[in-house]
């Protein structure tokens, strides 16, 4: 009796394990799609003249940038190595292979973000500016540790 | 009978050597040939950009785009180039090439020792540069920071690893004509039809191959295979990009990032790294010239599971 809770336990702790690693790689997807939205749909959208300047917009896309930076780092443990997500990109065995390289891009990434926070974006010029150092720092990563489907 | 049979046959085989020596002979461009040049750096720098030296010949895991030392290994269907140093180091690099060796191997692809380089350098495409684009070039890389370390040499198969081969390759595929301006085009259209088709070589990734590794012209900027293993390129052509605007395709250029907010990734982050470094009017100018490419279907993708 007593063996086969045990086991029970252990098997629903593993699967609750599992169920957990794939929640982070959820997280990762959602926090990854919200900062493309950000950067893409919102400050890149009007540093390239399709929206109008709006600052309570950009104010607002730039804290959310600045939450999501602080938990990045977090989103990618090692026991979710190998696991693959719903969209058409997954994280690279990679990054469990050059660790301390990825963590330094992820800390790069979150310098940058907290230096656009921290000096804030008053109008046009400046964003013009920062949305390419920005979009930078994405693909500087994504080079070597996004990979594609298909 | 005999004999006369087998003279006739070494008269043949003989003969067809020489001809295949003949049709696989490496065009030299000599010292002689090139007009008083004085270089333009500046404009020099451009051209480095984009044609995207840094990205194959820059040396692995370092930031550094002006260090030349290659050694980055190319993982192709043919077997594994090992990109050679390119910096301006006179033992390993190209610090001992006159001007008139530079020009040869970027143009037409033959290395200072009257060798075929292999077509993973896109000499294909660098053929139709301007010479003056390509001498400012050499200047330029003369100004960089040499670098010492030889790559290892590439791991190719037979018979791809016989260099007198990609003569006929060249003769099959590569365009010789120079590149010439559109009339009826806009000078801004020709600059950027210019910088895509020559020194850009856009197609040599965004264009399917044939088993000879020679772009399909029919399907040229229609997407493929990832000739560097992995993945696919995508069709860059209006069949694909219908929905990008001049806007969109020249931020993407500076910035990796795409209309939809997703960024670049794999090689093409690589290639922002060049592109970024390029001015506003380049950018726009190949834009205009990529917005402006008929719709042309690709080969079918593989299904992702």
């Amino acid at each position: 009796m007593k063996r086969m809770f045990v086991t029970v336990a252990a098997v629903l702790l593993g699967i609750g394990a599992v169920y957990a690693q794939q929640d982070v790689v959820n997280q990762r997807q959602t926090s990854m799609k919200e900062n493309g939205k950000n950067i893409g749909g919102v400050l890149g959208a009007m540093a390239k003249g399709e929206k109008p300047y709006d600052q309570a917009a950009v104010d607002a896309a730039i804290a959310k940038l600045a939450e999501n930076a602080k938990t990045m780092g977090t989103l990618f443990p090692e026991n979710t190595k190998g696991l693959k997500a719903d969209g058409k990109y997954s994280a690279s065995p990679k990054i469990w292979e050059n660790r301390a390289d990825f963590d330094s891009h992820v800390a790069s990434y979150t310098k940058a973000v907290n230096e656009v926070s921290a000096a804030g974006i008053k109008n046009l010029d400046a964003l013009k500016a920062a949305v390419p150092t920005l979009g930078k720092q994405c693909s500087g990563c994504h080079e070597t540790y996004r990979l594609k489907e298909g | 009978m005999m004999r006369r049979l087998s003279i006739l046959a070494a008269i043949i085989i003989v003969a067809g050597f020489a001809v295949y020596w003949w049709l696989t002979m490496p065009v030299v461009v000599a010292a002689s040939a090139l007009p008083a040049h004085t270089p333009d750096l500046s404009n020099g720098k451009t051209a480095f950009n984009i044609g995207g030296c840094s990205s194959c010949h820059a040396v692995p895991n370092q930031p550094d785009r002006t260090r030349l030392g290659g050694g980055l290994p190319l993982t192709t269907p043919f077997g594994i180039f090992h990109v050679p140093n390119i910096s301006p180091d006179v033992k390993d690099g190209i610090g001992g090439w006159s001007e008139a060796q530079f020009v040869t191997a970027v143009l037409e692809g033959v290395s200072p020792q009257g060798a075929h380089y292999f077509p993973a350098f896109p000499y294909a495409s660098y053929h139709r540069a301007k010479l003056t684009d390509i001498r400012d070039m050499f200047a330029y890389i003369k100004t960089l920071p040499p670098v010492s370390g030889a790559a290892p040499a590439h791991e190719i198969a037979f018979p791809f690893n016989i260099r007198r081969n990609v003569g006929i390759w060249k003769l099959l595929f590569m365009e010789r004509q120079p590149f010439a301006a559109v009339a009826g085009q806009s000078p801004q259209w020709n600059r950027g039809a210019y910088l895509v088709n020559t020194l850009g070589h856009c197609a040599e990734c965004h264009s399917p191959r044939n088993a000879l590794g020679g772009i399909v012209a029919a399907q040229r900027f229609a997407g493929g295979p990832n000739p560097e293993g992995k993945g696919w390129v995508p069709n860059i052509t209006q069949k694909n990009l219908d929905d990008w605007s001049e806007k969109d395709i020249a931020y993407f250029l500076e910035s990796g990032l795409l209309p939809d907010g997703d960024s670049a990734g794999g090689s093409m982050a690589s290639v922002i790294k060049n592109t970024s470094q390029l001015s506003a009017e380049d950018r726009t100018a190949m834009a205009v010239y990529l917005k402006s490419l008929a719709p042309v279907e690709g080969p079918a993708r593989p299904k992702s599971n």
